[in-house]
């Protein structure tokens, strides 16, 4: 019989705007370490059993390069034994590295990981330092390159989701982040980022007077003729992330407290030039290998990489609305692109145990053209 | 306190309104620290709000008070009740708090409790006199207490006043002189406490004379600005567009305080009245809010789309003055003229210029101290005694005799003499004497005009000349139309590298202009364009790149002294000195781009290899070419010389001079440090990556294009760009040298001159100066 997995705790740094927000001067790799020192705290794990520190980074390279997975480790004060990778599947990184984790205890190769993401978007810029395309491939197939504005505005021409619609979304999401953010929703998920003397502890991209007003007075960011605003996508983030991912006979054994069990998991391919559609096939393969269908799941954490990206899925997966992003999605939060996967696998698993439901899909887009899926089962 | 005088490093200002911060900025500019103080408004949540929020302030403020926005880090803001104490160790203490002598006195009081002996204080008052403003302070505090007033804004505006009281140390004077002067670039001029003291005694007599007469005489706005203007060396903004630039709400201040100031006898005293319908009109406009450009509009509004009517306040369609004597050739011929125009300035300047001669010597014991204040303060062309030269000392006093005028006394003195004459070499001007004193210039500043005087060229043509400035050093001077680049002065360059032929160890390469070259004269690459002469073309760009590579290797060395705009093939000139010496005040960048060309001189090369040389820059190939490439593809220009070290067109090596009158003289210095064991460069190599490069920035440019930044013609010469950047069909593995650099930017510059839109745009910026967006 395989092994149980399960989801054994959560924890993320705030997400604060790059360049203007409160994180813009603090490393990454110091970032991430001081979430997984809080996520050792509140889970009580004994580190002696962490196998390996598996960290998603979208950009790994300067302050989150070097396998910052192991500098982390050393950080974060795991025992020298403890090993360390770092994984990169885009925006799908930390999600990735849960997925690795779940297949390697199912192997026997291991009974306790984190499973962490982090991107600082302002001191890695996206793309990278040295972005170097292969120029023929550029010339043949210029969609492996393809910008994710354009993406975002190709979907919203061809499920016709026009502004105002696009905009209503990031006004919901916005509000339902504000009123999380008010009623403390996030307090027990937020790890306080201490930099000398300057303490962090509050999400800084929510903007609660988010109107549509205010969103018409936008310039469309990618298209001077497209519908896709700054304000319909999520802006630029830093944050880091990390659950602990353990064979649930481990959680048993220690006293953990488990949240959720993974019950299925599940990556697909889509066109690049669509990239935003990619948690359609992917959910649609995590749901099959579950055996469920897309009605049997009460919580959604669907990332909303933009309005339109997040629409179309929804349109396409026929997905209900109100089941989605219950605290808000990344366009109000924000989307340290490495630090997503864990962020919203994490939190789709706390949701369901908050909500009392009985499964929950965690789902998202990946550039390039990809989708990566999680389906969760209450314990 | 008998120590002598230290020189002034560090600074304190009190006072954080608009003149306190600017010379708080602009002592950060010229690389001091600076305490800025104020005091703590009333219930204020932070205690040094108001000097931290004009910090603040200014950083957002245009035209820029900071040369750097990195500088405002040097400025410490605190309040007057805390942080008294950090001015404790500040050589100098600049006041500027409201002009009340109660309060700058008890300001004053404090301040001698906590200073260091030997510091010096200033007031930046402009009208309170010297003497009041020390009344019952200690003798100690009176020897260390000058006036400075600066003019606004302290940046920009060259003239700096000090004035020292009976019993100020001589010293103390001298720091302040020497700061103003060396560090803050100003021109200095120590005047007498009297009223105004030069440039506001004459600049506002000249104000209230010129919008009255204009009223008087029946001329428009528009008619007014027409005369008082370009044709008189004015601004082009005129005497009306001057007062919506400086606020209108000004002018009932500094004139009140000079009538409560001058003698009953003074002329603008006898001449104000109160009741003038003009004074009423620029209340009504000041209560209505119509302040000027910081206001609803001024004596213009709607971006200058619309005048008022002087006479019933109304405002109306701008109507464009058509005056014959506008167009009259020199100053004389416009006061001769017969048209209202004529006449009207004929009533100003008869009236300024006997003002001004009637002052000396009682503001300023020299008519050039006045000059120098009114081109630098309230920058005129001319100075009103080298105008008077201009009218000629004679003509002038008879035609005001015809007209039953008095003659003033310095125009009786020069009895039909000129102020200023030219003798064997030397300059000399008028004393109150009656004598002639010469004026002599200073080793260590001076301008080329100096070094001109009396002498040949070395070598010269219509657009460039070589010049010997002494100690075996030449100066390349490029004069042509607005110093843009032609073939002439590429034939100059050629013959400057060869001068080691005639026992000259060091060039620099400078000139007097405002602006020390706009860039290459692209009227003439239009020309040739437009009859298919692509080899003439071709040929000049490369004779312009062997001639700027001659300069570089040349067998000694070659310092470049920019000042104002150094664009383009101005830039890349630069770009091939062994050395730049900028002028803070200095607007280098590469522009072509602008024109839908590269820069063909080798500007890209040079940017591309200096900053791929910076030890700074971040690792890999693609931060320097994407900077690079950034700052050419938008035709980023620096706004002063700290920017353009930021994109890498000054090197850490460079220097910068903050005095124009310095700027040669340090160029000149920094040549000759150099000549000794001078070793030309050795020739630069370099490895980019080729087209992967080329295709990450095209992909950005794809972005900007679909966002709508970028046009459809900036896409193609972008793309040039890009191509030179990342070295072309290379491989990070190769190295490509300099000339392999330079004959991709000729390259690429062909294939861009051959394009309509090219041309386009060249025609459109030769026809109205402004860039085309296809």
């Amino acid at each position: 019989m395989e092994k149980n997995v399960v989801i054994a705790g959560y924890a993320r740094s705030p997400f604060t705007l790059a360049r203007k927000g409160a994180l813009a001067k603090v490393r990454p790799d110091e970032l991430a370490a001081q979430v997984i020192k809080g996520l050792l705290e509140r889970t009580k794990v004994n580190p002696a059993d962490i196998e390996d520190l598996i960290m998603g980074c979208a950009f790994p390279e300067g302050e989150q390069g070097l396998n910052v997975a192991r500098i982390v480790s050393f950080l974060a004060g795991l025992p020298i034994e403890t090993a360390g990778t770092t994984v990169n599947r885009f925006c799908g990184s930390s999600m990735q590295g849960i997925h690795q984790a779940a297949g390697a205890i199912q192997m026997g190769a291991g009974e306790a990981f984190i499973c962490a993401g982090i991107e600082s978007m302002t001191r890695v810029p996206m793309g990278g330092f040295n972005p170097a395309p292969h120029p023929g491939l550029y010339q043949r197939y210029p969609e492996a390159y393809v910008s994710m504005g354009i993406t975002a505005e190709n979907l919203a021409k061809k499920y016709s989701i026009d502004r105002a619609t696009q905009q209503e979304m990031a006004v919901e999401s916005h509000r339902k982040a504000a009123a999380a953010q008010a009623a403390g929703k996030f307090d027990a998920e937020i790890v306080a980022i201490v930099d000398g003397n300057n303490r962090v502890e509050k999400d800084g991209c929510i903007r609660p007077d988010t109107t549509q007003e205010g969103l018409n007075g936008l310039e469309p960011a990618f298209d001077k003729s497209g519908t896709v605003t700054a304000g319909t996508s999520s802006p630029l983030t830093d944050g880091a992330s990390a659950v602990l991912v353990c064979s649930e006979a481990y959680a048993d054994k220690h006293g953990l407290a488990k949240i959720a069990r993974i019950r299925s998991i599940a990556v697909a391919g889509c066109p690049p030039e669509l990239m935003g559609i990619g948690p359609v096939p992917a959910t649609k393969k995590a749901l099959e290998r579950a055996g469920l269908k897309i009605a049997d799941i009460d919580v959604i954490e669907i990332n909303e990489a933009f309005a339109a990206q997040a629409g179309a899925c929804l349109i396409e997966s026929k997905i209900p609305k109100e089941k989605i992003n219950l605290d808000g999605g990344a366009i109000a939060l924000g989307h340290p692109m490495g630090a997503t996967g864990a962020r919203i696998t994490g939190k789709a698993a706390s949701l369901l145990k908050r909500e009392g439901g009985k499964y929950a899909l965690a789902t998202q887009c990946i550039g390039g053209g990809q989708g990566i899926a999680t389906v969760l089962e209450a314990i | 306190m008998s120590a002598a005088p230290a020189a002034i490093k560090k600074v304190a200002v009190v006072g954080s309104g608009v003149m306190g911060a600017a010379i708080a900025a602009h002592c950060a500019n010229a690389g001091s620290q600076v305490v800025l103080l104020d005091i703590v408004p009333k219930g204020a949540n932070d205690r040094s709000g108001l000097a931290k929020g004009a910090v603040e302030k200014m950083l957002k403020t245009k035209p820029a008070p900071f040369m750097h926005p990195a500088f405002a880090r040097r400025i410490t803001p605190g309040n007057l009740e805390d942080d008294l104490n950090l001015v404790g160790d500040c050589d100098w203490i600049c006041e500027a708090i409201i002009e009340n002598p109660d309060i700058k006195r008890d300001l004053y009081g404090k301040l001698e409790g906590v200073r260091k002996k030997g510091s010096v204080v200033s007031s930046n008052t402009s009208t309170i006199p010297l003497g009041e403003l020390v009344k019952g302070l200690p003798e100690s505090f009176a020897a260390d207490f000058a006036i400075t007033h600066f003019f606004n804004p302290p940046r920009y505006m060259r003239l700096l006043e000090v004035v020292g009281g009976a019993k100020t140390r001589p010293e103390a004077v001298a720091a302040l002189r020497s700061y103003g002067d060396k560090a803050l670039g100003k021109e200095v001029i120590l005047c007498k406490d009297t009223p105004g003291f030069i440039g506001n005694r004459i600049g506002i007599y000249w104000s209230h004379v010129a919008t009255v007469q204009a009223y008087d005489l029946g001329l428009t706005v528009e008619e007014a600005d027409s005369i008082v203007g370009r044709p008189m060396g004015i601004p082009k903004t005129g005497i009306f567009g001057l007062g919506d630039l400086t606020g209108i709400d000004l002018g009932p201040h500094v004139i009140g305080s000079m009538l409560r100031l001058l003698p009953k006898s003074d002329p603008l005293v006898a001449s104000f009245k109160a009741d003038h319908p003009l004074n009423a009109l620029t209340r009504k406009m000041i209560a209505e809010g119509y302040t000027g450009r910081k206001g609803k509009g001024g004596f213009y509004r709607n971006r200058g789309k619309e005048a008022i009517d002087l006479r019933t306040g109304e405002y109306r369609k701008k109507v464009r003055a058509e005056f014959e004597s506008a167009k009259a050739r020199g100053l004389k011929k416009l006061v001769e003229h017969p048209d209202k125009g004529g006449q009207y300035a004929w009533a100003v300047a008869s009236r300024v210029l006997s003002y001004a001669a009637d002052l000396v010597p009682e503001i300023a014991e020299d008519i050039r101290d006045v000059d120098t204040a009114m081109k630098t303060g309230y920058a005129w062309k001319w100075g009103p005694f080298e105008q008077l030269d201009m009218l000629g000392t004679g003509w002038f006093a008879e035609k005001l005799k015809a007209e039953g005028r008095p003659v003033p006394k310095m125009v009786q003195v020069a009895a039909g003499r000129p102020f200023y004459k030219e003798e064997n070499d030397k300059t000399y001007r008028l004393m109150p004497s009656g004598d002639y004193a010469e004026i002599a210039v200073a080793d260590d500043a001076w301008m080329l005009a100096d070094r001109k005087r009396g002498k040949q060229p070395i070598a010269g043509n219509r657009s460039a000349s070589l010049w010997d400035v002494g100690d075996g050093v030449a100066c390349l001077e490029i004069h042509s139309k607005m110093n843009a680049i032609d073939a002439d002065i590429v034939e100059i360059v050629k013959k400057a590298a060869k001068l080691d032929k005639q026992g000259y160890k060091a060039l620099i390469i400078g000139n007097d202009a405002d602006n020390f070259s706009v860039g290459a004269n692209v009227g003439l690459a239009l020309f040739a364009a437009n009859t298919a002469m692509w080899p003439v073309i071709e040929q000049g760009i490369s004779e312009g790149q062997a001639a700027y590579l001659g300069l570089k290797y040349a067998p000694f060395p070659v310092v470049a002294a920019p000042a104002g705009m150094a664009l383009g093939g101005g830039c890349e000139i630069c770009l091939h000195a062994d050395a730049i010496q900028a002028h803070a005040e200095s607007y280098m960048g590469l522009v072509e781009v602008g024109v839908g060309l590269l820069p063909g001189w080798g500007g890209c090369k040079e940017l591309i290899v200096r900053t791929l040389a910076n030890k700074k820059r971040p690792g890999g190939p693609m931060p320097a070419i994407a900077q690079v490439f950034e700052a050419i593809s938008t035709a980023k220009v620096a706004t002063s010389a700290a920017e353009a070290r930021d994109m890498n067109i000054l090197r850490e090596t460079d220097g910068v001079t903050m005095n124009r009158r310095r700027l040669l003289a340090d160029a000149k210095a920094k040549a000759l440090s150099m000549v000794e064991g001078y070793k030309p460069p050795a020739p630069p190599e370099v490895q980019l990556p080729g087209p992967t490069a080329k295709a990450a920035l095209d992909m950005a440019v794809e972005g900007f294009v679909a966002s709508g930044k970028a046009t459809p013609h900036d896409k193609v010469v972008s793309g040039e760009v890009a191509f030179v950047l990342s070295g072309g069909n290379t491989d990070i593995t190769q190295t490509l040298t300099e000339k392999q650099l330079m004959t991709l930017e000729r390259e690429g510059f062909m294939r861009l001159i051959r394009q309509g839109p090219t041309l386009d745009r060249i025609e459109q910026m030769l026809t109205t100066g402004k860039p085309l967006r296809n």
